[in-house]
């Protein structure tokens, strides 16, 4: 039972910490909160299948063997970023955060319009991984196999991307440039190039959002950018905005308190757990306004 | 001879008030050259127009008679200029080490650089004892001493160094003179160092420009400043 809940809570906040980075990762360089991430990742989902108006979804490049369709589809997301920032955020650079920050909205709208034109408002089921889903015997729990595979999954990517950050040159630079972009560029570091990097990497970790939630849901939906979005964005808020380790510690938290929640409400209350959830947001937010990860006496930057 | 730096009619405009009007001189290679001037007299707008980092309103700035007007601040310092500006802008997150290693980025020549990091730890050795530990735990000086590491492992021809001495005690203002002037010798730098003591800059030597309200007031050894009282007229107007 218990062990379960931690399985769950596992999951749910592997994949809230790997939305958040999105986020973090570009507000860490650019002072930008990227209100388009969600939306980054919905154009993933439904790059997965065909456009149609049936109720259950061809596949399209979710067709792909695997070992093809994970780099296939986190090159999507990447490129998809690459765009979003060389046609609207790179002729921005220089305006006022706000400005930056309603043109990621609107593009955000655009995005979702878009696939609404191309695939239609109605969610469409799909089958991704089918054969993961059965469940495997940890201890006392039936774990879906899935699950476990996300588990290491946002492992492996966090352990990755920490030594990333912490022993490459574009690492060392995004670290820098995310403390003071003027004094890296006097130092030789290449603005362009930074941004880059961290939207092609936003965009990756977007895709890597996208397959696990097809696989898990087994629905493509024009709405799920929105809401994954909402949790991501709070979840680098908690963590204090531009703190990736925070972001990610967020992430799990706000996956382990929805996991209890969904188990310790009683069952009448359970429909209205996500108002239980953002309740303790609030609450949380009343008593640490710069997050909760925030070193102490850090001034909160929005 | 070419001038190594060349400053032509260069304004510098923040909105409506002009920071740098109609600037013009030329430093020569290896030349040591203060900038020294009341507060808000432009000397950080100069040294920041000259790098990149503001823009200039009009004017050219050449160095080695290219045209880095119009350049990026990563384009600039890939040229061969490198900036300590005001504040000393340390990476306090990053290691010293990495502080250090921000500025390699664009070099290719991986033996020099493990000789340059070596060179700043002998000249700094306190930057060698604490190199893993994070950046913003360093001392003032300490911070000073760093920043101006940094900017040599760019590799630089040419350093912009705006008031070293800011928030320090004299002592460690000698100490940072002595480096950097030992460090110059070493690399046959052009050094351009914003300092507001015309005494301090006399004991140091070298030539020195006078600014005020964006205009260059008098150019000139160093050490004839401190004797005159061309100082207190550039700080007190002609009013003194
Ligand atoms: N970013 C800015 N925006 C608007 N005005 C500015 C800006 N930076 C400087 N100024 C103004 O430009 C003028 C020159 O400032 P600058 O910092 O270049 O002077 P300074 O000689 O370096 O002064 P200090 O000795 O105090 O460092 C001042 O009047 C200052 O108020
Ligand atoms: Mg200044």
């Amino acid at each position: 039972m218990s062990l379960q809940l931690l399985f769950d809570a596992l999951s749910l906040g592997g994949i809230y910490a790997i939305a958040a980075l999105g986020i973090a990762l570009i507000f860490g360089v650019m002072q930008l909160v990227n209100f388009a991430h969600g939306q980054f990742i919905a154009c993933a989902v439904f790059a997965l299948i065909l456009p149609s108006s049936q109720a259950v979804a061809e596949l399209g490049l979710g067709r792909l063997p695997t070992p093809l369709l994970i780099p296939v589809i986190l090159g999507f997301g990447a490129a998809l970023a690459l765009l979003a920032e060389a046609a609207v955020f790179r002729p921005l650079r220089n305006a006022a955060p706000v400005a930056l920050m309603v043109a990621s909205f609107a593009l955000g709208v655009a995005l979702q319009n878009l696939l609404l034109v191309i695939y239609g408002s109605r969610p469409k089921a799909v089958s991704l991984w089918a054969g993961l889903g059965h469940p495997v015997q940890i201890g006392g729990a039936q774990v879906p196999l899935l699950q476990l595979l996300v588990i290491g999954a946002v492992a492996l990517i966090l352990a990755g991307l920490a030594l990333m950050l912490k022993h490459s040159r574009i690492g060392l630079e995004m670290r820098a440039a995310a403390q003071d972009f003027g004094m890296a560029r006097l130092l030789g570091v290449r603005a362009n190039r930074v941004i880059s990097g961290a939207f092609a990497l936003s965009g990756a970790l977007a895709a890597v959002v996208a397959l696990v939630m097809v696989a898990q849901t087994g629905v493509a939906d024009v709405r799920m950018g929105g809401q994954i979005m909402l949790i991501a964005f709070i979840a680098t808020v908690l963590g204090g905005m531009g703190s990736l380790a925070g972001a990610v510690a967020a992430g799990f938290a706000i996956g382990a308190a929805s996991a209890l929640l969904q188990m310790a409400l009683p069952a009448e209350a359970r429909p209205f757990r996500d108002a239980f959830l953002y309740g303790l947001v609030i609450l949380v937010l009343l008593f640490r306004p710069q997050g909760l990860f925030a070193p102490a006496g850090a001034k909160p930057r929005v | 001879m070419m001038a190594k730096l060349g400053i032509h009619d260069l304004a510098v405009r923040y909105g409506k008030l002009t920071a740098i009007a109609d600037l013009s001189f030329t430093v020569a290679e290896g030349e040591r050259l203060f900038i020294s001037g009341p507060n808000g007299a432009g000397k950080s707008s100069l040294l920041g127009a000259i790098s990149g980092a503001v823009r200039a309103d009009h004017g050219r700035i050449e160095m080695d008679g290219d045209i880095l007007t119009g350049l990026g601040p990563e384009r600039i310092a890939r040229r061969g200029l490198s900036m300590v500006p005001e504040g000393r802008r340390i990476f306090g997150a990053l290691s010293v080490r990495e502080n250090l290693l921000v500025g390699t980025g664009m070099r290719r020549d991986r033996a020099a650089i493990a000789d340059d990091l070596e060179t700043a730890f002998t000249a700094f050795p306190i930057l060698r004892d604490r190199a893993n530990a994070p950046a913003g735990a360093l001392s003032g000086g300490q911070q000073q001493m760093l920043a101006i590491a940094r900017a040599l492992m760019t590799n630089p021809k040419v350093m912009l160094v705006d008031e070293p001495s800011l928030g320090l005690a004299p002592r460690i203002v000698d100490e940072v003179y002595d480096r950097l002037c030992a460090l110059q010798a070493l690399r046959g730098l052009t050094l351009v160092i914003v300092e507001q003591s015309s005494t301090r800059a006399a004991r140091v030597g070298g030539r020195m420009i006078l600014m005020r309200g964006g205009r260059i007031v008098a150019d000139g050894d160093a050490a004839t400043f401190a004797a005159t009282d061309l100082m207190s007229e550039a700080y007190f107007g002609d009013a003194a």
